[in-house]
């Protein structure tokens, strides 16, 4: 009950950001005339509203995880890579960050859920881009590693406290912590990587750097013929 | 000039959008965290200073302490701007004017600091 609880708290916590910044927003285009500056305002709003209603269904589709809807088949990897960082376009622009893309798999086709799998990159993307420097790269790489392909988004920042380290080295979080895990942030996203790459039998892990942290995931190799 | 610091670009810059409304004539630089503001207050000194406390690196009250420190940054007014609540009383040690909760002020609060403390008034100049 207590963890529930938690878990409600920290959701709760990094969802009342978005919705501030969407109210500021909105007051914002009462002080604009300029066309160009209200369309940008315009923008922002539905990036921050995606952004957010992403992390609600997310939320929800944990809830649901135990009912085995989400069926794992072969999905083609680079695709849902591709759909992702698309999407997350402007927000790095925005930012004045650069996510750069590196495929280096020959398997292209893994087991998966596509739409658990979308949210595992786009969380793994979001919290890069949150924790590079400015003016500076995220990676995403694609690459064989054994029977499985290694989904790895290495971000330019500060490193991983060690205690988030050691969980992920157990393969999953556990819960997402109250305690900001670096500046910002309450793990919601990892958490949720953390539980979608699970329910696929998927490994997750990060890796400490000097200058940054790169998290991953390692899916199987499906053995159904590639189209793609 | 006031400075905003804020790790959230997108809200610095409503901060300097509604401190710039009605052509009050005050400028601002947006900085990502303490360390930035710290390094451009050298040349510059602003005339108050917007502040989040959670940011990147070292937090917001690390930055107080360290303006707290030199007697030519000792008295610029700060504004905290936070999702967090505070009371206003208990960081006045700080140098702290005001308090903002960010997710449920409004451009004219912001505007009535400024006005405060830099005297800038509406249709610009002191």
């Amino acid at each position: 009950m207590e963890s529930e609880v938690n878990g409600i708290l920290v959701a709760a916590h990094e969802l009342k950001a978005p919705l501030g910044l969407l109210r500021q927003l909105a007051l914002s285009l009462d002080m604009v005339d300029e066309r160009a500056e209200r369309k940008k305002i315009q923008t922002q709003m539905v990036s921050i509203s995606d952004k957010a209603l992403k992390q609600v269904q997310d939320l929800t589709k944990i809830a649901r995880l135990d009912d085995g809807l989400f069926e794992v088949e072969p999905v083609a990897i680079r695709a849902v890579c591709d759909e992702v960082t698309e999407e997350l376009r402007y927000l790095f622009r925005f930012n004045h960050r650069n996510l750069e893309i590196d495929y280096r798999n020959r398997s292209r086709l893994v087991m998966a859920n596509r739409e658990l799998l979308k949210s595992v990159v786009y969380n793994f993307c979001l919290n890069a881009m949150h924790y590079s420097d400015e003016e500076t790269r995220s990676e995403l790489t694609l690459q064989d590693s054994g029977g499985k392909v290694r989904l790895l988004v290495r971000d330019f920042g500060p490193a991983l406290p060690m205690d988030v380290w050691r969980s992920l080295k157990k393969g999953w979080v556990e819960k997402p912590t109250s305690i900001a895990m670096r500046p910002g942030s309450s793990g919601l996203g990892l958490y949720i990587a953390s539980k979608f790459s699970q329910y696929m039998n998927a490994n997750v892990g990060a890796v400490r750097h000097r200058d940054g942290t790169s998290f991953f995931v390692e899916l199987p190799i499906s053995k159904q013929v590639s189209l793609f | 000039m006031i400075f905003i610091v804020d790790d959230d670009r997108m809200m610095a810059e409503c901060i300097a959008r509604a401190i710039r409304a009605e052509d009050s004539g005050a400028e601002t630089k947006i900085f990502r965290n303490g360390i930035e503001a710290m390094a451009a207050i050298v040349d510059e000194i602003p005339e108050m200073i917007f502040l989040d406390v959670l940011l990147d690196g070292p937090d917001g009250f690390t930055f107080l302490n360290e303006l707290m420190s030199y007697e030519d940054t000792e008295k610029i007014p700060v504004v905290v701007v936070s999702g967090i609540r505070f009371e206003e009383q208990s960081l006045k040690d700080y140098g702290v004017v005001g308090v903002l909760d960010k997710a449920t002020m409004y451009p004219e609060q912001i505007r009535k600091y400024v006005r405060k403390y830099t005297g800038k008034e509406k249709n610009g100049g002191k």
